[in-house]
């Protein structure tokens, strides 16, 4: 972005910069709607806080206000990246009060503020916004920040321990921002949003701020720190607030759908094969543990324990890979996409009419037994440390494993020598087969992989729902997961559950939405591919591809190379040949 | 002189057209064939050919004796690698995984040991990226085996393709063009890259344009004209051949003469040549690059 260059001079961009950040305080102040209702005046009709009276700072006015203070501190003190910042901030504000507005348009009429005539804090904020962004771009996008990563360890481990308790919070805060959707909580949609454009202005602050960078580049550093503090936050989500059944039911799919997402992304962002049926090994996955649980519908009249069930569930799912990735072979790139998108729709209507007798059609495989480990049901409460946690924890911790495994497979594989004939298929399966890789086995293989890690998830899925039904496995399904990958980062671990904590919180939190789901959805898809084409959190790799920018940005000075690069170099254990010559 | 490398009577059909008739070539140990020849001659076609991405229609290729599969990938494992006339990188991969994607054929270990990273498999890795960075220092490329191939210059490009294909520890390697778009001093510094690699004992096929290059690299030159063996010997035999002459310049007409004629009595200050012999030994070993304009 550093070919956007000022065109505003210094003077303007700073009255720009201040006045914005200004307007945007002066309206978090002032009241945001006194609009009339059809049948009735304001207080009576509209009770909520969410259309606060002047002077109340809480819920995204309190937001509003933080990004303004920042704006303005930012707008008159010179630090690094300031543009930058300001870029992030501003759109945070603009988001916000879009929402807003929006909301309080298609509830009040009006433009946000009528009737009273005083209500004009939206137009004020989104004014500042605006001026804000304008102020960044105008005034000259300033070239990424680089901090130093040289530290003691000790110093790296603390900031983070702190980054990462900041992202579980983050996180908890985010899953249950609005509260929980439903008739009682009409206003829970639009507080969301308006916290995910909150959330998302901060964090693009603190990444023109470099801040973002240099933590990723700290935890690139302590890989094996990063790793095990992760998994602590992860199994620490339930003592949150999000801790309550509902949210963790929330969280528990969403990491299925993570899973399932990461082991697409074998297949589409590594070897660049498109998969338009992918879900049906989720469903192959989920049938096969399905019967093997004991099930009263259950075509077999066997219990296996969940373990075994499992494996059996994505062994199977691999074999399938393998069948469905043998065309591969012969049919490549839009051709494959529609031999996939075939298998996915043989596989949906085979389980409608149930074709074998697996699935019991249309009827489903209801009553699936819970999970049991030591007598203790995966659906009960469970108590640690006196902390009585919800009903559904324990499922929550068995898929926190479960994304934590097929993390590992994924990252394990792409290093290795699979993993780099597979970069080199998607990027010339030609002369891949020139430098000596069997493409075709190479090929099946991620299929396979795919398949087995999505067979993986199935089996927890049926599990946790209970209920195997063939709707769970349509093609829509299967266009939101590769929607997932895409939006997150081909190929990146961190963008494909971005991707799919995204594609499958934002329907759970946006139900009085429902019926402009997929058009709010289909929109967001084209901005991101418009403005992002490289998703959400890019491989390193891609990132460069599509955005010309080098692997780290841009590397300024030799510690910050060396520090980038360590973790691919790995143990050097001597130059013993183990390779054959 | 064993021969490692051996094409014998190799004929490729496209269709009705006919790109390639009995070409046949020997390879010695560590020695360098030059293959020039018009635009269109077969020379591609015919390292297809060789490394297996064409079936010959008739003939055999034989490495060390024994007849190459007809298999990119198993030609690549049994000793032959080459580059690309148009280069072909793994764009969006840094210049040391580039080189690895070659080892990949000379390693062995399988996805399950890909899964768990055991020790024996962390050896292989290391192993494997120690050669390849010996390779990339091999080349002059260490200091940016860091960078995406997409973002390295031109020649560097070049080099990283020909440290790729050796990456694959090839008894032969097949060069398609390796210094067109080169300036004077990269083109100069691309031959002392293949003596260096024929000194290493792998054999080198070279496809080139520039026909003073190849003359002063080749201890042998084959030249292709429509899918046919002109002629085959040392670079001054080749160099000599009218019929080579011919098939570059093109019969000599009154025009062309006269243009020649013109040309050599403004470069020289000797007395006018006859036409037939204007085009001489050193006219084409001295402006054969100029019209290597493609």
């Amino acid at each position: 972005m550093s070919r956007v260059t000022s065109w505003m001079r210094p003077v303007h961009a700073l009255a720009f910069r201040v006045v914005g950040a200004v307007l945007v305080l002066i309206g978090t102040l002032m009241a945001w709607a006194t609009f009339v209702y059809n049948n009735g005046a304001y207080p009576a009709k509209a009770t909520l806080q969410y259309f606060d009276a002047p002077f109340a700072l809480n819920s995204f006015r309190l937001h509003l206000a933080i990004l303004g203070i920042a704006a303005l501190a930012v707008a008159l003190a010179p630090v690094p990246g300031r543009n930058r910042i300001l870029r992030g901030l501003g759109w945070g504000v603009i988001a916000i009060a879009a929402v807003h507005m929006a909301f309080m348009t298609y509830e009040g009429g009006g433009l946000g503020a009528i009737a009273g005539g005083t209500a004009f804090g939206s137009w004020s904020t989104l004014v500042g916004g605006i001026l804000i962004v304008l102020a960044a771009h105008g005034g000259g996008l300033e070239g990424p920040v680089h901090l130093p990563t040289k530290m003691p360890f000790y110093v790296a481990w603390l900031v983070l321990l702190v980054s990462f308790a900041g992202l579980l919070m983050l996180v908890s805060r985010t899953l249950t921002a609005g509260g929980q959707g439903g008739v009682a909580n009409p206003y829970s949609g639009p507080l969301f949003l308006s916290f995910v454009g909150y959330a998302g202005g901060l964090l693009a602050a603190l990444h023109g701020a470099g801040l973002l960078p240099w933590i990723s580049r700290l935890s690139e550093g302590h890989r094996a720190f990063s790793i095990v503090v992760l998994l602590g936050c992860a199994l620490a989500l339930p003592f949150t607030d999000a801790g309550t059944e509902y949210w963790m039911t929330v969280a528990a799919n969403i990491g299925v759908y993570a899973a399932t997402a990461i082991g697409l992304n074998v297949v589409v962002g590594l070897t660049g094969l498109l998969d338009l049926g992918y879900v049906a090994f989720l469903g192959i996955g989920a049938f096969v543990a399905a019967n093997l649980s004991g099930a009263a519908a259950a075509r077999f009249d066997i219990e296996l324990p969940f373990i075994v069930a499992a494996l059996i569930a994505a062994v199977v799912a691999g074999i399938f890979g393998a069948i469905v990735g043998s065309p591969t072979l012969r049919v490549r790139g839009d051709y494959l996409a529609i031999v996939t998108l075939a298998f996915g729709e043989i596989f949906v209507r085979s389980a409608q009419n149930d074709i074998g007798g697996l699935t019991n059609g249309s009827n489903a495989i209801p009553g699936l037994p819970p999970i049991s480990l030591f007598g203790k049901g995966f659906n009960e409460s469970i108590t640690i440390g006196g902390a009585k946690l919800p009903s559904g924890v324990l499922y929550y911790f068995l898929i926190v494993l479960l994304v934590a495994v097929v993390m590992a497979v994924f990252a394990n594989l792409k290093n290795s020598r699979i993993g780099r004939a597979w970069v080199a298929i998607r990027e010339d399966e030609d002369v891949a087969r020139a430098m000596g890789i069997r493409t075709g086995q190479a090929k099946i293989l991620a299929f396979m992989v795919g398949a087995t890690l999505a067979g993986l998830a199935g089996a927890v899925f049926a599990h946790k729902l209970s209920t195997v039904s063939y709707e769970s496995f349509k093609f829509l399904e299967s266009v939101t997961l590769l929607a997932a990958v895409i939006l997150g980062g081909m190929a990146s671990i961190p963008g494909a559950v971005l991707g799919a904590s995204l594609l499958f919180v934002l329907p759970e939190k946006l139900r009085e939405f429902s019926e402009y789901r997929l058009l709010m959805f289909g929109l967001a898809l084209v901005l991101i591919m418009r403005f992002r084409p490289q998703g959400l959190v890019p491989d390193k790799h891609r990132r460069a591809e599509l955005v010309g920018e080098d692997p780290e940005g841009k590397p300024l000075d030799e510690s910050d190379v060396g520090q980038a690069h360590l973790p691919d170099v790995g143990p050097t254990t001597g130059p013993t040949t183990r390779e054959a010559t | 002189m064993s021969a490692v490398l051996e094409a014998r009577d190799v004929s490729m059909v496209f269709g009705g057209l006919v790109a390639l008739s009995d070409v046949s070539l020997e390879l010695g140990e560590g020695q360098i064939v030059g293959l020039i020849g018009p635009n269109g001659a077969g020379k591609t076609t015919f390292f297809n050919c060789l490394t297996g991405l064409y079936t010959p229609s008739k003939g055999e290729v034989l490495l060390n004796g024994v007849r190459l599969p007809g298999d990119p990938a198993k030609v690549t494992s049994a000793g032959v690698a080459r580059t690309f006339q148009n280069i072909r990188l793994f764009p969006s991969m840094t210049a040391l995984e580039n080189v690895m994607v070659g080892r990949h054929v000379r390693m062995r270990q399988g996805p399950i040991a890909s899964l768990f990273h055991g020790p024996t498999f962390k050896r292989g890795e290391a192993a494997a990226r120690e050669r390849s960075s010996e390779l990339l220092e091999f080349v002059g490329l260490a200091r940016v085996s860091d960078e995406l191939a997409r973002n390295l210059p031109y020649g560097d490009q070049r080099r990283l393709e020909i440290a790729r294909a050796l990456a694959t520890d090839p008894k032969v390697l097949l060069l398609d063009e390796p210094t067109a778009g080169m300036n004077p001093q990269e083109t100069e510094a691309t031959r002392q890259l293949i003596f260096a690699i024929r000194d290493t004992g792998v054999a080198v096929v070279v496809i080139e344009h520039d026909t003073k290059f190849i003359f002063t690299l080749c201890d042998s030159v084959s030249v292709l004209v429509q899918g046919e063996l002109l002629i085959r010997g040392t670079p001054d035999e080749v160099r000599a051949d009218p019929r080579v002459i011919e098939a570059y310049l093109g019969k000599p007409t009154e025009e062309i003469e006269a243009e020649l004629q013109a040309a050599q009595s403004q470069s020289t200050l000797q007395d006018d040549t006859p036409g037939s012999d204007v085009p001489g030994s050193d006219t084409l070993g001295s402006d054969a690059p100029q019209e290597d304009a493609r």
